[in-house]
């Protein structure tokens, strides 16, 4: 046993036990390990299931169903894409289109070398500037395909967000 | 208020019902068949597939006819247009991802069980790619709707890859409908959760976490999922592909739960799977990885074929006349106790029966025995105590009891069925209490886990019932009227010390005073016990306090309550009722009574020794010592080598004569001077007792193809008429039962035909053709009876002592006992077995089978580890039982000075049994035995 799968495991029922709401699920497990390592690994789901009296099993059966948690690392960045209806008829997607081209995804997903995470969003909330695109939580409106890779080739090179978490 | 009757209407026929049953389950019971596909009897209705969507007249809408309450008056309509094109629009969307080419093949209607045709659908429709082609739920269901071929929505074929790697069976998620059944009967049912939904909506499907094997998911390979599967996702990877041409109802050789299991053979007369019956009294559907997947033993190619003879030093081919007549010449000068005779843990209530009186009668010995009677003294101690030497109450009472204390019982590998209704009362809010010092399954489901020194149970025991008596929960009203002795047993615990007993076992006086708590006031309270890791000179003592604890809480002669013993063998409960026991007669009289010996010896027309005979180990050191010269051996002993690590074996080398009859050539049978091949349990007749008393039948259902195994009561029969002795002329196994009735009082009113007659006819759907599948195995259903049934008209008795007790409190010595041997071996080694440990990491190594490797971690007591100048976290080597368990050294708090433990992985177990070269290796599971052990710091 390594010692950073001890302390992944550490890491995480630390968070288990540091839970606020007063019903402890194994929902509102899942989602205090996703805040605290930013995916649900094999070994999380393990100590949710020893912390909540069920089987490895039953955690995964409700952190599959829901499409939020993650279950790989995610990369360094996150950039969201709306592709709500807004957005969509502004154009968003040939912004997507050049987003996977330049990062080498085929759909939603983490690049090779972990820099990137893409998701697809239903709406951000700010129709008024769509096409919209989120960068490591910052939005940015009236984006072009030519914008957007000039910012995914800047995620490629640096290597923290630069804004907030 | 259940069993009020009322009438509803379906599809115009009256229907009879009780109310709070569902319209299906009336409909069912009526032999109406509505089609479902998530049904399944035994579970909660689930309402997700809606095929069974029924009309109600001046109902609103569609509802499932398996959620749905009976009503009085109820009008429901089962075949209208509307229900039927529900129906069918549901299914158009389930057999859009469901390969359906057989289903909708055009030339359905002419095709025979037989053809095969490959041209009318594409590659991966075809009905012989299905392992389930003919024998699956959607099938029917299809063909009562009448579906046409066209479906409007688009097939989709998932394409995944078959799961095989698993032992004993293959998962083919292509084929299934996700109707849920088998996440639900793990999980409901089995209280395991092994299997889940994962996904959702389209996308949802039946998995493990994260897709592992079932190897490290906590599966039981019950099978149970298996078992409900309407389709063939879910098949056994044995005979996969081969259909049963027969099916045979019999009992499972493997435990005494006595599962009834439906036994396929195919055309050659084979068995190819074994299904649990629903409709069965012990195990309500259910079975274990023993009686799944344990059974194919019978067709083995090394079965024993002829009787073999030993002639200068070789054993030789020879008829049965040779052999028998070989055997009477040979055996007429060990008459007397110079010979003993052994029956097998699978030996039938009869065959028990016939070699004990041929010990006795033509023999004149009373060295009889059965190889399982390991714990002869937590038999007679319950005799002693409350009267009768069995379980009190039925098996799934247990489901309703409301507190169950468990005292070293590894219910898992050797009791599994009974564990079942343990976990469930569990999940309905039970109490659990686990005195164990091994881990275990049930332990994780434990509200309390006592984890006493081993050797010190009684310790436990005895200060539990001090702490209950201090806190007042004996039912003085309940003793008053059924028994003596509290006083006695109020002066006798004056004298002991809860915190000295504490202190030795190790258990903390808070957790006695919580256990105390927990038994005590809660009713109805169950007791189990196995004992196979108390020192064997504790055994009296502990089923004393057992009894003690449940007679001073009242926990005797009512439902869900009372204790239930739980001994090794199949048939060891039948072997001890019938008199297979040295110191026994049939029927538990005492070979000291004479009255009892008299009657016995008039109806078999001989003397009878008043002498008990050996038990069984005294039986091995008297071969040693030339006492017993000649022995008659029948079947294959487990427990010869396993718990005596081959001291019996050995003894067997003394005997100047030796015939084994056993179904494969066993290292006792290499031996042997004559060997006889067995009849196994699937080929022949006659009735096991299992441990609730339950009296019920086996019948033939394969017959040995190219040999001549033969039971042990057609040669036991012979043999005493060669040896001219009178009262062994028995026609068949039904002749043999009445003289036990006869003979034996608790068996009095019992008979193979009484037991086959009273089988109860379960509804069948009536439709014609095809047969719905669902209901393949539930035609009949037989109780079984359990003892005692006096007469004929009695029909058995359900719960001990219901009708009133009279017992005095056992007086019980509480202490310790000796389990390590010091020396050489200085510490206690508790080896554990749990399904599930996620705790730790481990790689399966995925190939034609899974192949698990994890990290083992070795558990003992901080204290011991610094006088062996462990640290937590070392490589550690423990030594016991000769063999090597290595493993990183962790520090536990419950673990007792003296004692190391590590937890093995039931998924371990299943790997090595599927590969294990023997013949019949779940005959051999190995116990979890606490051995002498030693530690040793392992390099690296």
């Amino acid at each position: 046993m390594t010692s950073t799968v001890e302390t992944l495991r550490q890491r995480v029922n630390k968070a288990l036990r540091s839970q606020k709401p007063e019903t402890v699920t194994v929902l509102s497990c899942l989602l205090a390990v996703e805040d605290e390592l930013g995916y649900v690994p094999r070994q999380a789901a393990e100590e949710v299931a020893r912390f909540t009296g069920s089987t490895v099993n039953d955690v995964w059966g409700v952190a599959s169903f829901y499409t939020n948690f993650r279950f790989q690392p995610p990369g360094r960045h996150r950039v969201e894409v709306c592709w709500g209806p807004s957005c969509h008829i502004r154009g968003v997607m040939p912004v997507i289109q050049r987003a996977l081209q330049d990062l080498g995804l085929s759909g939603e997903g983490t690049t090779g070398d972990n820099a990137v995470t893409l998701r697809y969003n239903t709406c951000l909330g700010a129709c008024a500037n769509a096409p919209v695109i989120s960068v490591d939580h910052r939005l940015m409106g009236r984006i072009t395909p030519e914008q957007a890779s000039q910012v995914l080739s800047g995620l490629k090179s640096t290597e923290e967000p630069s804004h907030g978490p | 208020m259940a069993d009020q009757r009322i009438t509803i209407t379906i599809d115009g026929v009256e229907v009879e019902a009780r109310l709070g049953q569902t319209v299906l389950e009336a409909a069912t019971e009526a032999g109406i068949y509505i089609p479902y596909l998530c049904y399944h009897p035994g579970m909660k209705p689930f309402a997700a597939c809606r095929m069974c969507v029924v009309e109600v007249e001046n109902g609103r809408g569609c509802p499932a006819a398996c959620t749905l309450p009976v009503a009085d008056g109820m009008v429901v309509s089962n075949n209208s247009n509307q229900v039927q094109s529900l129906r069918r629009s549901v299914m158009e969307m389930l057999i859009a991802d469901h390969p359906h080419g057989c289903l909708t093949c055009h030339r359905v209607d002419l095709c025979g069980p037989q053809d095969l045709c490959l041209r009318h659908v594409s590659v991966n429709d075809r009905c012989v790619t299905c392992p389930k082609n003919e024998r699956c739920e959607l099938k029917d269901t299809v063909r009562f709707l009448g579906m046409s071929l066209e479906s409007p929505l688009d097939y989709k074929y998932r394409d995944l890859p078959v799961e095989t790697g698993d032992p004993f069976y293959d998962r083919d998620y292509n084929l299934c409908i996700v109707c849920g059944r088998c996440v639900r009967v793990c999980e409901e049912v089995r209280g395991d959760n092994a299997i889940t939904f994962t996904e959702r909506a389209g996308q949802a499907l039946v998995g493990t976490s994260l897709g592992s094997s079932l190897l490290e998911s906590g599966c039981e390979f019950c099978g149970a999922c298996l078992d409900v599967c309407p389709v063939g996702a879910l098949v056994e990877s044995d005979h996969k592909w081969e259909k049963a041409q027969r099916l045979e109802r019999t009992i499972c050789p493997h435990c005494p739960v006595g599962c009834q299991l439906n036994l396929e053979v195919n055309g050659s007369g084979r068995l190819i799977r074994s299904v649990p019956e629903l409709n069965s009294p012990a195990n309500m559907g259910q079975a274990c990885f023993k009686g799944k997947f344990g059974l194919n033993f019978v067709n083995h190619k090394d079965r024993l074929k002829t009787p073999l003879i030993r002639r200068d030093g070789v054993l030789e081919k020879a008829s049965w006349d040779q052999a028998l007549d070989y055997i009477a010449e040979r055996l007429q000068p060990y008459r007397g106790p110079s010979f003993a005779m052994l029956t097998a843990p699978d030996s039938a209530n009869e065959e028990h029966y016939l070699a004990q009186k041929f010990a006795r009668v033509v023999m004149g010995s009373n060295n009889v025995n059965h190889t399982s009677n390991t714990q002869p003294a937590a038999v007679l101690a319950l005799k002693d105590a409350l009267g009768h030497a069995a379980a009190t109450n039925p098996i799934w009472q247990l489901k309703d009891a409301n507190c169950i204390l468990v005292l070293n019982a590894n219910l898992t590998e050797e009791h599994n069925v009974v564990g079942v209704p343990i976990k469930q009362a569990v999940n309905n809010g039970a109490k659990l209490i686990v005195i164990d010092p091994r881990e275990v399954e049930l332990t994780r489901y434990a509200h309390l886990w006592l984890r006493p020194r081993p050797g010190t149970e009684l310790l436990v025991l005895g200060a539990i019932i001090k702490e209950l008596l201090y806190q007042g929960f004996e039912r003085r009203d309940w003793l008053y009227e059924n028994c003596d002795g509290l006083e006695t047993l109020r002066g006798a615990m004056t004298s002991s010390d809860i915190d000295a007993a504490a202190e030795e076992s190790g258990v903390s006086h808070d957790l006695i005073h919580q256990a105390a708590r927990m038994y005590g006031p809660t009713e109805p309270a169950a007791i189990l016990y196995g004992l196979d890791n108390v020192p064997e000179e504790l055994h009296e003592d502990c089923v004393r306090a057992l009894a003690t604890l449940a007679l001073l809480t009242g926990n005797l002669g009512k439902p869900s309550a009372g204790i239930y013993p739980l001994r090794p063998g199949a048939n060891s409960q039948g072997a001890w009722d019938v008199g297979c026991a040295p110191n026994l007669l049939p029927g538990y009289a005492a070979l000291s009574d004479d009255d009892a010996r008299r009657s016995l010896e008039e109806a078999w027309g001989c003397r009878i020794a008043r002498e008990p005979g050996a038990g069984l180990q005294q039986v091995f050191e008297d071969a040693r010592s030339g006492l017993v010269r000649a022995m008659f051996l029948v079947g294959d002993a487990p427990d010869l080598d396993n718990r005596d690590s081959g001291y019996a074996l050995e003894s067997l080398k003394s005997l100047e004569f030796l015939v084994v009859q056993d179904t494969f050539l066993g290292p006792a049978a290499e031996q042997a001077h004559v060997v006889l091949p067995r009849a196994t349990f699937a080929e022949k007749a006659g009735s096991f007792t299992n441990l609730e008393r339950r009296i019920q039948t086996l019948r033939p259902a394969i017959s040995m193809k190219r040999g001549e195994a033969r039971s042990e009561r057609w040669a036991i029969s012979r043999l005493a008429r060669r040896m001219n002795a009178k009262g062994f002329d028995f026609s068949s196994a039904a002749a043999v039962m009445e003289e036990i009735a006869r003979v034996t009082p608790i068996y009095g009113g019992v008979s193979l035909e009484r037991l086959e007659a009273e089988g109860r006819l379960v509804f069948r759907p009536d439709v014609s053709n095809p047969l719905p599948t669902q209901v393949l195995y539930s035609d009949k259903e037989y109780r079984g009876i359990q003892w005692p049934c006096p007469t004929a008209d009695s029909k058995g008795v359900e719960v001990l002592y219901s009708e009133g007790l009279r017992a005095r409190i056992p007086e019980a010595d509480f202490k310790t006992g000796r389990v390590e041997d010091g020396g050489s071996h200085p510490l206690l080694f508790a080896p554990g077995r749990v399904l599930l440990q996620s705790d730790r990491e481990m790689t399966v190594e995925k190939g034609k089978a899974n192949r698990l490797r994890r990290e083992e971690l070795i558990e003992l007591n901080r204290d011991d580890a610094e006088a062996f100048g462990v640290d937590e976290g070392d490589m550690v080597e423990v030594q016991a039982n000769g063999a090597a368990y290595r493993g990183r050294a962790v520090f536990r708090d419950d673990i007792q000075r003296g004692v190391v433990a590590s937890t093995l992985l039931f998924g371990q177990l299943m790997v090595e049994l599927e590969a294990a070269p023997a013949p019949n290796p779940m005959a051999r599971v190995p116990g979890l035995k606490v051995t002498g052990a030693r530690l040793v710091k392992a390099p690296g």
